[in-house]
C-alpha cells in the first residue's frame, strides 16, 4: 500500500478531506446560485469573533464560534428575505461587526487561549478521531437534509415567490439552510480551515456551473470536482510538503480554469455563431 | 356561474398615500380578467396579494368564500410571474426540471415524481410544443420559449384560476401574440379563470372578457372594451 495511505494521520485526513468534499459543495451549490457566495467567508469572520469571545469567557472555542455563526446566520437570512434590494450591503456590515467583535475581545483578554493560524487555514493532518466524528455527523445530516428537501429548496433557488404561492414554507427551509451553512463553517474550522471551507463552497460549484446543463447535474459534478481537488491536492502536499488546506484550494482554482475551456467547448461557444443570410449570399454570388 | 374571486375593500399603501383603495369586484368561474393602467399604479401589488405572497393595507380577498389568509387549497391557483429566469441566464436548470417544480405545494414537500407525474409533464411538453427543448438550460431560450415554460409548470396541477404577472414582458410580438393565444384557449377549453396584469392593450382587449383598470388610485372593473375606453379617456388624464 501506498505510505500516503498507511499512516493514521494520513488516514483521518484522507477521510476528513472527502467529507468536506461532499458537504460543502452540496450546500455550496443553493448558496452560489442565490448569489450569496460570500457568505462561507462572512460567515467566517463572525465565527472568529465567536473563538475570540470563547477564549476570553473560557469557553470551548469550537461552541462558542457554532453558537455566534448559527445567530449571525439566522440574523442575515432575516434580513435577505426582508430588505432583498439592500441585502448585500447589510451583509457586509454583519461580517465587519464580526471581524470588530473579535479583534475588540482578541484585545481585551491578554492571556490569548487561541492560535489564529489554525482557525485561518486549519491543519487536516492533526484531525482527532473526536473532530472526525463531529465532522461525519454534521456530513450524514447534510446529505439528509438535501437529499429530504432536494426539489423544495430547488424551487427556492429558482424562483423563491413561486415557490412561497405554492405554499412550500419558504422561511423555515431558508432559516434550515442557514443554519447548515453555520454549522459547516463552524465545526470545520480546526479541521480545513476557515479559508478552505468558504473556497470549497464555492469553487467546485463555479467549475460545475461551466459545464453542467440542469440543476442536478450541477450538485454531482461540483461534489465530483470538490473530490478530485481533495485527492489532487492532499498527494500533492504531502509529496511537496506543501501547506495541504492552500494546496486544494490552488488544485480547484486550476480545475476552475481547465472548466472554462472545457465548458466552452462543450457547448460550442468558443467561437461566434456564423448566420447565413439567403439574400445577401445570392447578391453575393450576383456580383460575382 | 360561481362567484370564485371576491375582493373586499382592498387598499395598499406604501406609506405614502393609496396607491389604490376601495377596491372591490367579483370575479366568476371561467372569466378572462385582464389588470391594465399605468406604470406604478398598483397592478403588479394587486397580483401579489391574490397570490398571497404581499398583504394588503386594507380589506379582504376570498376564494371560493374563503379568506386568502385561511385558503389552504392552493393547488387550484397556478402562478406565472414576470420572467425569473430573465435575471438568471445562467441558472443550471432544465427546462423539463423548472416544470416538475409545478409538481410541488404545501402537502406535497417530500413527493417523488411518480408515473402519473411524468406522464403529466410529457403532456404538457407536448402541449406547450416544448418537447424538442426539454433538456435545454431554461437560459437558453427565447424569451417567449421561456414563458410557455413558465406556463406549462403553472398547468401541471390542472389548476383551476390562473394568475399571470405580465406574462409577456421582453418577448417580441410574434410569441405574445402566440401566447395570448394560448392563454385563450386555456381559458375557452379548460375553463381555467384567468387573471392577468398586462401591458399589451390590443392583444388583451382580444383574449380577455371583463378588465380592471388600475390608474393612479382610480379603479375601473368591468366589461373589457369599456374598461379599455375609460383607460384611454382618463389613465393619461389623472397623470
Amino acid at each position: 500500500m501506498l505510505e500516503i495511505f498507511e499512516m493514521e494521520f494520513m488516514q483521518r485526513a484522507w477521510i476528513a478531506g472527502m467529507i468536506m468534499a461532499v458537504i460543502c459543495p452540496l450546500i455550496g451549490s443553493f448558496l452560489v446560485l442565490r448569489r450569496q457566495s460570500l457568505i462561507g467567508d462572512g460567515l467566517g469572520h463572525i465565527a472568529f469573533a465567536g473563538v475570540a469571545a470563547g477564549a476570553l469567557g473560557g469557553y470551548s472555542p469550537v461552541i462558542s464560534a457554532a453558537v455566534a455563526t448559527v445567530l449571525g446566520a439566522l440574523a442575515i437570512e432575516r434580513v435577505r428575505s426582508r430588505l432583498a434590494a439592500s441585502a448585500e450591503m447589510i451583509l457586509a456590515i454583519f461580517f465587519y461587526c464580526g471581524m470588530g467583535l473579535a479583534v475588540v475581545f482578541t484585545s481585551i483578554n491578554k492571556e490569548g487561549g487561541f492560535n489564529l493560524g489554525s482557525i485561518l487555514f486549519g491543519s487536516l493532518m492533526t484531525v482527532s478521531g473526536s473532530d472526525l466524528l463531529i465532522v461525519a455527523v454534521l456530513g450524514l445530516c447534510t446529505i439528509l437534509f438535501v437529499a429530504l428537501y432536494y426539489r423544495p429548496l430547488q424551487y427556492l433557488t429558482f424562483d423563491e415567490v413561486s415557490a412561497r404561492v405554492a405554499g412550500l414554507p419558504v422561511d423555515k427551509l431558508n432559516m434550515l439552510l442557514a443554519v447548515l451553512t453555520a454549522l459547516t463553517v463552524a465545526l470545520s474550522m480546526r479541521i480545513v480551515g476557515l479559508l478552505l471551507v468558504s473556497a470549497m463552497m464555492v469553487i467546485p460549484v463555479a467549475c460545475a456551473l461551466q459545464t453542467a446543463k440542469s440543476f442536478a447535474s450541477t450538485i454531482l459534478q461540483s461534489i465530483f470536482y470538490g473530490l478530485v481537488s481533495v485527492v489532487l491536492g492532499l498527494v500533492i502536499s504531502y509529496y511537496a510538503n506543501l501547506a495541504p488546506g492552500g494546496t486544494i484550494v490552488l488544485t480547484e482554482t486550476a480545475l476552475f480554469i481547465g472548466s472554462i475551456f472545457f465548458g466552452r467547448k462543450k457547448t460550442g461557444l468558443q467561437k461566434p455563431q456564423q448566420h447565413h443570410c439567403h439574400i445577401c449570399e445570392e447578391e453575393k454570388a450576383n456580383e460575382g | 356561474m360561481e362567484k370564485i374571486i371576491r375582493i373586499e375593500d382592498l387598499g395598499f399603501d406604501y406609506g405614502e398615500g393609496w396607491v389604490f383603495h376601495k377596491l372591490n369586484l367579483e370575479i366568476e368561474q371561467g372569466d378572462f380578467v385582464a389588470v391594465i393602467g399605468a406604470n406604478g399604479a398598483g397592478k403588479s401589488t394587486l397580483l401579489k396579494m391574490l397570490a398571497h405572497v404581499t398583504q394588503p393595507t386594507q380589506g379582504d380577498i376570498y376564494y371560493y368564500g374563503v379568506p386568502v389568509e385561511k385558503f389552504d387549497n392552493w393547488e387550484k391557483i397556478g402562478y406565472v410571474p414576470q420572467n425569473p429566469a430573465r435575471q438568471q441566464r445562467d441558472f443550471p436548470i432544465s427546462v423539463r426540471e423548472v416544470i416538475a417544480l409545478g409538481l410541488l405545494n404545501k402537502t406535497s414537500l417530500l413527493h417523488r415524481p411518480n408515473q402519473a407525474d411524468r406522464q403529466r409533464l410529457e403532456e404538457l411538453l407536448k402541449y406547450f410544443d416544448l418537447q424538442e427543448l426539454q433538456h435545454r438550460k431554461i437560459g437558453e431560450l427565447s424569451g417567449g420559449q421561456q414563458q410557455r415554460v413558465f406556463l406549462a409548470r403553472a398547468m401541471v396541477k390542472q389548476p383551476e384560476i390562473l394568475l399571470l404577472d405580465e406574462p409577456a414582458t421582453g418577448v417580441d410580438t410574434a410569441a405574445k401574440i402566440s401566447l395570448y393565444a394560448m392563454l385563450k384557449r386555456i381559458n375557452r377549453e379548460q375553463g381555467v379563470t384567468v387573471v392577468m396584469v398586462s401591458h399589451d392593450l390590443d392583444l388583451a382587449a382580444d383574449a380577455a372578457r371583463n378588465a380592471l383598470c388600475l390608474d393612479h388610485g382610480i379603479c375601473f372593473w368591468g366589461e373589457v372594451h369599456a374598461a379599455l375606453k375609460h383607460h384611454h379617456r382618463h389613465g393619461y388624464f389623472y397623470r
